[in-house]
């Protein structure tokens, strides 16, 4: 498996896309799986579960997954370089017009619209997050734990992850 | 300085990204905007309004936000810094994963920082929505896209778009 290969199927995977994590691995399955078979079923999955228990996101992780069972750190790099490559240049592209046009009434108006969105999407991934995440007593009281130790308190959301592990050993050792 | 600054927070809070790209929303709003005044909090919604209407990873906001700090460095580090712990978490991982997988301590700390981070993203929601959701229209088009997004499989770049197309029609 050459590296350029690894690059462009993850580039076409990062850029054609849409409609979030889920969507994005029934695209990564048929295109590694299905259709050029570059790994099988069983180590998508078991790329797939390692990219959801590892830091950061987890379409990533299973892409630097995929890529490191291919061809070790390289295949790694190839896999997340591609699957970034067209949103970073829109990004930035972005970012310049942003800056530029940033006194421009009409963008305001726009992002005013974009904002109120944005806080409705927000609102849309935390009630997923909760209806999965929050199951029982002990994950109410840490989610309602880190609520208010933001919100009131003002504690570093670093500090609250770290505690929330910390919390998590003594609270759920036994599972 | 600005920049290694800049590296090092990326560095941290995407080691800390438990439960989902958008974990790692409350740790870029206290650094960002609280810490480092870096972008306002305005400027740190637009981010995440451009990180979902790009094809790709959530994670690509992080450029757009280290182009508005350092320019075109700014963008490339923030993207190297941003996804240099997730390869050497995962490349290890893969290489270990029989064994990772059976670690009670992983376990059990993931599930103690998943339910916290649904806290804390609820907190920050409503800091931010305080600002942003002020008046009828803002509102209308905040419930819209919730119950759209909650209850549909439709991609949020087009209730981004939609609602962008909205506030340039009312707001101008």
């Amino acid at each position: 498996m050459s590296l350029r290969k690894i690059f462009l199927v993850f580039l076409k995977i990062g850029t054609f896309s849409f409609g979030g994590v889920y969507s994005m691995i029934a695209f990564l399955e048929r295109e590694l799986v299905e259709k050029r078979k570059w790994i099988t079923h069983d180590e998508f999955m078991e790329s797939f579960a390692i990219g959801q228990m590892t830091p950061g996101a987890p379409i990533v992780n299973t892409g630097i997954c995929i890529g490191y069972k291919l061809r070790q750190l390289w295949g790694a790099l190839s896999a997340t370089v591609g699957q970034a490559f067209t949103g970073t240049v829109l990004a930035i592209l972005l970012a310049a017009f942003y800056l530029h046009m940033k006194d421009n009434p009409l963008l305001q108006a726009v992002m005013k619209g974009v904002a109120a969105a944005v806080v409705g999407l927000l609102g849309s991934i935390i009630y997923k997050m909760a209806a999965r995440m929050i199951t029982e007593y002990r994950s109410a009281l840490l989610a309602l734990g880190a609520f208010m130790a933001l919100d009131l308190f003002k504690v570093n959301p670093i500090a609250i992850i770290l505690g929330a592990g910390v919390l998590g050993l003594g609270l759920f050792w036994r599972d | 300085m600005e920049l290694l600054k800049l590296a090092g927070v990326l560095f941290v809070v995407n080691s800390l990204t438990i439960g989902g790209g958008f974990a790692m929303i409350p740790l870029l709003q206290r650094e960002f905007v609280d810490h480092y005044h870096w972008l306002t909090n305005k400027e740190f919604i637009d981010a995440i309004a451009i990180g979902q209407v790009t094809p790709g990873p959530l994670t690509v906001m992080n450029a757009f936000m280290g182009f508005k700090i350092g320019g075109l460095a700014g963008a490339l580090i923030a993207m190297a810094a941003s996804y240099l712990p997730c390869i050497i978490i995962v490349t290890i991982v893969t290489k270990y994963y029989l064994r990772y997988k059976e670690l009670w301590v992983v376990k059990a700390s993931f599930a103690g920082i998943k339910p916290a981070v649904v806290g804390l993203l609820a907190a920050v929601l409503l800091f931010l929505s305080r600002g942003e959701v002020t008046d009828p229209v803002t509102k209308g088009i905040a419930v819209v896209s919730f119950t759209v997004l909650t209850f549909t499989k439709l991609d949020p770049s087009f209730i981004i778009i939609g609602a962008g197309i909205l506030g340039a029609l009312v707001f101008r």
